[in-house]
């Protein structure tokens, strides 16, 4: 098997099972240098078991890793040397204050800088409350300093599960501009969330994972050009002859990601069509004497997601569509 | 070296460092003080004489270090346990693997950081065990003379090698259970279970007993000159207990404590780290 050296990470026919449950199915990911790469799945997909992989925390039943352009396997640790890491939740000596703890990881693994400590308590905004116990740190601080432990030895590659939990807007937003600003220097990182509007803001390339595989995988202008959708909603009373009147131009369907349905006569109808054709779309219902109250167009990697991995919409969750009035993204 | 001393301060941070000794030394003078006391009013001159071991110079040095060893024992499984487990729950463990550090020497030099501070612990204990001493005889109104004993204080150097060995084998028991058990409450109850089972297998196998880790570490101790306590790892038990000649008994601990610290460096080597 062969790997491109331009990629940083990449696996190839990637398995693990914990007994008789099937974690991994053959897992081929590859991700490119330079980029932040988001890594979505639905709960139990394989994320977490994938960045256990990628850390030596666990080993694959078979197949490949290949970490930074050389193979990834059991006693070749200091490649990890060059690789941060949050995996699960943060861990931290709950005792010692924030300072101390990331002192206590620096001691592990590849030397750190002395004052590397300090510049990353200036860089998450803990330097204030460095001398807390971590005990009585809030989940988004624990998260913050989890986020400097993982950038302690300046790592080429960065791996990151579910770095946005418990951040709060500004944190988030934060956190966004400084792994882009590492992906603009030539770093990689890779980052695992459930957060599809975040990923899709803050990743170039994206990789779907279902049941243990691969389903999709791409750059983000890729995915969403392949996933466009209008989205309309019309009074419920009307929604099937709606969907027969749309049909021409796709298979509308019931039920959508988007915003919160307040009205329980009018239902939101998802049209597979590209961004141009909403004016058209509403036309047609027109003339059908069906009148849209609502019309949004947009590219949306939650509707790519839940296609892809076989889950349901769920009407009120985070989308990223354009708001009313046809906004094309 | 570096992960030693961050274990080390990592070490001298915890309250289990602090609890765990403050605890000992209570025990220890409460124990001391009130024996010393209590004993002035036993009618029976061979019962005072018994009581008073503890306080009577020099032979109080070598059973206070006894003593300690054997109510000592019982903290050192606990805090080693609380150690390694610890790294387990706390997911710290996990935290330098994926920092692509060696499993087997953060294992090995956290263990090193404990028995740093046993030798720690057991001298402050031991200074606390013999002031108390001290203050048992005054109330006791038994003579301290023999508190310079030359030849005692010759020997106390090594004895206090050879306790101090014990009592990390002790805490290496316990920090293997708890690697093995991957949780720091399990891994103490589990060495609490041991160290009392131990202490109750004595009276019905004493002959299988005397190999087990706490008898040898109470056994590794040379008594010769001075007697010994007695009994199981409290140091207290039953008399008339067969126990090994210290110098095998120091092979045995050094058995175990080789023993405890593979079970524990290979089980981490091989394990998958979850949670």
């Amino acid at each position: 098997m062969t790997v491109s050296p331009d990629l940083a990470l990449a696996t190839r026919d990637l398995r693990k099972s914990y007994g008789s449950r099937v974690a991994l199915a053959g897992l081929d990911l590859s991700v490119p240098t330079g980029v932040v790469y988001g890594f979505l799945g639905p709960n139990g997909a394989g994320k977490t078991t994938t960045m256990r992989l990628l850390t030596g925390l666990l080993h694959p039943d078979s197949g490949s890793i290949h970490l930074l352009g050389s193979p990834f396997a059991r006693g070749d640790r200091r490649r990890l040397f060059r690789v941060g890491a949050l995996v699960e939740s943060p861990s931290f000596y709950p005792y010692l204050n924030g300072r101390q703890n990331l002192h206590a990881l620096a001691a592990t693994g590849a030397p750190v800088p002395k004052n590397r400590v300090e510049e990353l308590l200036e860089l998450v905004g803990l330097r204030d409350r460095a001398t807390d116990k971590v005990s009585g740190y809030s989940l988004g601080m624990k998260q913050r300093l989890g986020i400097a432990g993982a950038l302690l030895s300046d790592p080429q590659l960065l791996l990151l599960d579910e770095p946005a939990n418990g951040l709060d807007p500004a944190g988030i937003v934060a956190m966004r501009e400084t792994l882009r600003h590492l992906a603009t220097i030539g770093k990689t990182v890779f980052v695992s969330s459930h957060l599809l509007a975040e990923i899709q803001v803050m990743a170039d390339v994206v990789g779907i994972i279902a049941a243990g595989r691969l389903v999709r995988e791409g750059t983000m202008q890729e995915l969403l050009g392949s996933q466009q959708v209008v989205r309309v909603r019309v009074p419920r009373d009307a929604s099937v002859a709606a969907i027969d009147l749309l049909g021409p131009i796709g298979a509308a369907t019931v039920g959508a990601a988007g915003a919160p349905e307040a009205d329980p006569d009018a239902v939101w109808l998802s049209v597979p069509a590209a961004l141009n054709r909403a004016a058209e779309i509403n036309r047609v219902l027109a003339s059908g004497g069906i009148y849209a109250s609502g019309l949004e167009s947009g590219s949306d990697l939650e509707m790519l997601f839940l296609e892809l991995t076989g889950g349901e919409p769920v009407a009120g969750s985070e989308g990223t569509f354009q708001g009313i009035g046809t906004a094309s993204r | 070296m570096r992960v030693f001393v961050s274990g080390l301060r990592k070490l001298v941070g915890r309250p289990a460092s602090f609890v765990t000794l403050g605890l000992l030394a209570g025990l220890l003078v409460l124990i001391i003080v009130a024996t010393a006391a209590v004993s002035t009013r036993d009618p029976s001159p061979a019962a005072q004489a018994r009581a008073l071991v503890l306080v009577r110079f020099p032979g109080a040095y070598d059973l206070i270090l006894q003593f300690i060893l054997g109510l000592g024992g019982l903290f050192a499984v606990i805090y080693g346990a609380a150690i390694a487990g610890s790294e387990w729950g706390w997911g710290t463990l996990k935290n330098a693997v994926a920092r692509g550090e060696s499993r087997t020497r953060y294992l090995l030099l956290t263990f090193a950081a404990i028995a740093v501070m046993v030798a720690v612990g057991l001298a402050i204990t031991f200074v606390v065990g013999i002031a108390a001493a001290i203050v048992g005889a005054n109330i006791a109104g038994v003579p301290t003379t023999g508190l310079t004993d030359a030849a005692t204080l010759n020997r106390m150097p090594a004895q206090f090698v050879r306790g101090w060995f014990a009592v990390i084998e002790e805490a290496s028991l316990g920090f293997a259970i708890a690697t093995l058990a991957r949780s720091q409450l399990a891994g103490i109850g589990a060495g609490i279970a041991f160290y009392f089972g131990e202490t109750f297998a004595r009276l019905f196998l004493p002959d299988v007993v005397k190999y087990l880790p706490f008898a040898v570490a109470q056994a590794s101790l040379d008594t010769s000159a001075s007697g010994n306590l007695g009994g199981g790892p409290g140091g207290g038990g039953a008399a008339g207990i067969t126990s090994l000649p210290p110098d095998t008994a120091l092979l045995l601990v050094a058995a175990w404590l080789i023993g405890s610290l593979l079970v524990a460096v290979v089980y981490t080597e091989r394990a998958e780290i979850t949670g």
